[in-house]
């Protein structure tokens, strides 16, 4: 037998993928599609098409206090956690010390965690201390499960970092808050803007915490999941649809600007 | 002559200062809640505070008035989901890490696009697939076959459709993790020692690469087990989840107590998978390659 | 504080002990290092090497002892204050830097301007013989001889007093590592610093050093230059340190003799300390050659010849005699006339023994 994959089981694989790719993208499809139509409700087969729902999605007010509610979430969501992942994954990945075992282990225990259940837990935590729950109190909840996501991100960079590059800057001559600035925050900056984008996304699309922890305010994926189970308008599916575009927008800039990087770096020899 | 350099007593070190960070907050809102849940879950009915005399009533409540269907559902439903992208996933996983090569970060991406589209508004597009009569499924089969069909929602069914659609992905890449662990030599040395395909699979490739799908079980199951939109969006109210019946007693029941021994008892259970897994992965190695 | 010959000290290394929680990991050290020279630190892993020149380096604190730069204590000087540089073992090049930032990083730390620094850069990179047009690569697009030269030139920029080397050759194939052995001594002429250097290696270490210390377990066990420590080294760890040699087991005889087990018969042995009973006899390869009779050496053993390995100019033979094997090493022009599996007699004289201890 050779080490190579058989032909066989490589088209079969190749076959499998392309299948598993088909199913998870059904229903983004599907949504943009309902997106357009002029109807109440989706049905096929479509007898019109317009783009109405999408003028109300962009211009209705309440839209406009969804996102805003959303975006305050998660932008306060990725800085809260890109400095708590920081520092955790420096305790996490790089200096060895006597709890860093537990520490590791008992990190990932909100990772895995039942999220309603701990949602639920907070509520009833920010209840028993007399703090009605708005956005603000949906940030902590939402750190509780991201914070820790993003260590782990950082942590992969950390890794693969060579500490000896500190120890270099301080023998020729940088101080502490040099060597942070100029050594090891430029190094492990891949990792602290992917840990950045990661928690703004996951908080962005969170849902199980948020239902239990915004109080009064609403996040975008509050209102699909209220308009869903009473009220569906095709305002949902443009609604979503628009932050389908939004994703792709955020993912192809980020890939672009760090390909732009990348070749800079790559013609500046 | 010699001169001693006293070490200070109370310092720490800096990978303990680094910690603490994390620390206060895993205390603050992780530690804090549920200790305040684990109280309450031992308190009469309908108390607000901690006063009143300590009881296991509570417990009791969960076994007599049904809450175990719940759980059997729930957990059920969960274990299925983790089976069906157990499955799903290995063959991609398998191909991301060893057959895809460059083409691995582009399928990758497409894999980690749909984790950042809300799940509601991706439940949503399978109601729409799903639906009886105009739905994008029966509509199709209609068109081909001719036959029609009744719906497909509402059911365990769709629920475990719904649950292996979302949680797909958080198998995939902890999987994929664990497969690119297996060195090739090691594959190739087996199989210079005279193991089949098969042989491979089980005695090389499948225990090395175990922490990674490990991880994936743990993760699909934990957050299969904490789902709600699944059940509500695709299963109508045919099957209540535990976190429905939580949230049914901290609000509307105003029963915190009760709501409480719920919520123990789903974390005691989930705690125990959890603690079996990560006992048996090593981090370091599974995140730096060490 | 000056040298004997009049040289000046510029590292003193005072009673130096360094212990992690119950491992002494360097115990009571002391060494003088002169002013200019080449001092290599020599040692197995885990001798106490790499933490010695941390400490010295101040990049740790010792537990007892003291270590002084020109007459001034440097215990409680952190390593950006002193006057030293390292090239590190992983090099620790700064890989999102370009090679010209990265030569540059100590005198940007002193604020010194930019036009200042990429001056020096260039001259530095002048020494190393790096190529001007090189100061805007990045450090991931340098191969391995390429990022060692950078090292060089960054740790040189910041105009050091002493330059420290934690093995920077460990890591580099055979060839680079010949060619920047020759570089480092070289550089270290047209410098004119004082280099400590460490490495596992004593043959690195004879061709680049004025001086060698040779570290055991966390003790020095012998300084001196690579000729002194080659022709008499101090003990059994250092001339098998050195590479292949014969090493006989020995405890003082009758008339002067010392009796030897291991070949059955007594040795005669030159300038034998009064005072040693027993211990090592140590005989160099290039030493021991073939005899025809019995009266060609003032030593001999009998024994089969069954190795023959050819090593370029020389020619090496392992001879089994009674309890040992001696390696025996000729030119090719003195190559021994015969076949493996003959009985052969070899000797050396007794001035080529030396007695050592453990």
């Amino acid at each position: 037998m050779f080490s190579e994959t058989k032909p066989w089981m490589r088209n079969t694989i190749y076959a499998w993928t392309a299948a598993v790719v088909v199913f998870i993208y059904i229903p983004i499809v599907v949504i943009i599609m309902a997106s357009f139509v002029k109807s109440r409700f989706f049905r096929l087969p479509v007898r019109a098409w317009e783009t109405k729902w999408y003028e109300e999605a962009l211009t209705a007010n309440l839209m406009h206090q969804l996102h805003l509610t959303s975006f305050y979430i998660a932008g306060s969501v990725a800085i809260l956690s890109v400095i708590l992942g920081f520092f955790g994954a420096l305790a996490f990945a790089r200096y060895e010390w006597k709890g860093r075992h537990l520490y590791q282990k008992l990190l990932m225990v909100p990772i895995f965690f039942p999220q309603a259940v701990l949602g639920l837990a907070l509520l009833l935590w920010f209840t028993f201390l007399g703090i009605i729950p708005t956005w603000h109190t949906a940030i902590i909840a939402h750190l509780v499960w991201i914070a820790p996501i993003v260590t782990l991100v950082i942590s992969i960079q950390v890794y693969g970092y060579d500490t000896a590059q500190e120890e270099a800057a301080f023998d020729l001559g940088a101080n502490r808050f040099q060597v942070l600035r100029e050594v090891t925050l430029p190094a492990l900056a891949p990792g602290l803007l992917s840990g950045a984008l990661f928690a703004f996304l996951l908080s962005w699309v969170n849902f199980s915490l948020s239902t239990y922890t915004t109080g009064a305010d609403n996040t975008v994926t509050e209102w699909l999941y209220a308009k869903m189970i009473v009220g569906y308008t095709p305002l949902v599916p443009a609604l979503g649809a628009l932050s389908v575009y939004g994703s792709i927008i955020i993912l192809v800039v980020g890939y672009l600007v760090y390909r732009a990087r990348a070749r800079s770096k790559a013609a500046s020899s | 002559m010699t001169t001693r350099v006293p070490a200070s007593p109370f310092r720490l070190s800096a990978g303990a200062k680094c910690a603490i960070p994390l620390g206060l907050l895993f205390l603050v809102a992780f530690v804090a809640p549920l200790s305040i849940v684990l109280g309450f879950s031992f308190l009469p009915e309908r108390t607000f505070g901690f006063t009143g005399e300590l009881t296991l009533e509570n417990y009791e409540h969960f076994f007599t008035e049904g809450y175990y269907g719940t759980f059997l559902w729930t957990f059920g439903l969960a274990f299925a989901a983790t089976c069906c992208c157990l499955v799903i996933s290995y063959p991609v996983a398998y191909g991301l890490a060893r057959v895809f090569g460059g083409w691995a970060a582009i399928i990758t991406l497409i894999f980690v696009f749909p984790i950042f589209v809300s799940e509601n508004l991706r439940l949503v597009g399978w109601t729409l697939v799903l639906l009886k009569g105009g739905g994008v499924l029966a509509y199709t089969i209609n068109m081909l076959t001719g036959f029609e069909t009744g719906t497909l929602l509402y059911g365990p069914g769709s629920i475990l459709l719904g649950l292996t659609y979302v949680y797909l992905p958080f198998m995939i890449f902890p999987m994929t993790l664990g497969i690119s662990m297996v060195p090739k030599e090691q594959v190739e040395a087996a199989s210079d020692l005279g193991a089949n395909r098969l042989q491979i699979w089980r005695e090389v490739e499948l225990p090395i690469a175990m922490p990674g799908i490990l991880i994936g079980v743990l993760l699909t199951f934990v957050l299969a087990v904490g789902a709600i939109a699944e059940a509500k969006i695709l299963g109508g109210q045919s099957i209540v989840p535990i976190a429905h019946s939580i949230q049914h007693e901290f609000t509307y029941a105003q029963n915190w107590p009760l709501g409480s021994a719920i919520s123990v008892l789903a974390i005691v259970l989930v705690g125990i998978m959890v603690f079996f897994v990560l006992s048996r992965v090593d981090l370091d190695r599974l995140l730096g390659g060490r | 504080m000056t040298a004997k010959d009049g040289r000046k000290t510029i590292l003193r290394i005072e009673n130096l002990t360094k212990e992690f929680g119950h491992f002494t990991a360097i115990n009571n050290v002391s060494l003088d290092i002169i002013d200019g020279e080449f001092f290599t630190i020599v040692g197995p892993s885990g001798s106490g090497k790499s933490t010695m020149l941390r400490i010295l380096a101040g990049l740790e604190r010792p537990t007892a002892g003291k270590v002084y730069i020109r007459d001034e204590v440097m215990n409680d000087v952190p390593a950006n204050l002193r006057p030293t540089s390292m090239v590190f073992q992983s090099l620790a090049l700064f890989n999102h830097k370009t090679v010209g930032q990265n030569i540059e990083f100590s005198q940007k730390m002193k604020g010194v301007g930019a036009k200042a620094r990429r001056e020096r850069c260039l001259e530095m990179m002048a020494m190393v013989h790096l190529p001007e047009d090189f100061v805007n690569k990045p450090i991931t697009q340098c191969s391995g001889g390429e990022r060692q030269r950078v090292a060089l030139a960054r740790a040189l920029a910041s105009d050091p007093d002493i330059l420290f080397f934690d093995e920077p050759l460990s890591a580099m194939d055979f060839r680079l590592r010949k060619l920047l052995e020759v570089e480092f001594k070289d550089l270290h002429r047209r410098a004119k610093k004082t280099f400590v250097y460490i490495t596992h290696s004593l043959e690195e270490a004879m061709i680049m050093s004025d001086r060698i210390a040779i570290l055991r377990a966390g003790e020095v066990v012998q300084v001196g230059t690579p000729d002194e420590i080659y022709t008499t080294p101090n003990s059994k760890f250092v001339s098998e340190f050195m590479g292949e040699i014969n090493t006989l087991e020995v405890e003082r005889g009758k008339n002067g003799r010392f009796d030897c087990p291991q070949i059955g018969h007594s040795v005669k042995v030159a300038n034998a300390p009064k005072d040693f009973d027993r211990g090592y006899l140590i005989i160099r390869p290039e030493s021991v050659r073939f005899l025809k009779r019995k009266t060609d050496a003032e030593n001999q053993a009998t024994g089969i010849l069954f190795n023959e390995y050819a090593l370029g100019s020389r020619v090496q033979y392992h001879v089994k005699s009674a309890e040992t094997t001696f390696i025996v090493e000729r030119l090719r022009e003195d190559a021994y006339q015969g076949n493996v599996d003959d009985e052969v007699m070899i000797g050396w004289d007794a001035a080529d023994g030396i007695l050592v201890s453990d």
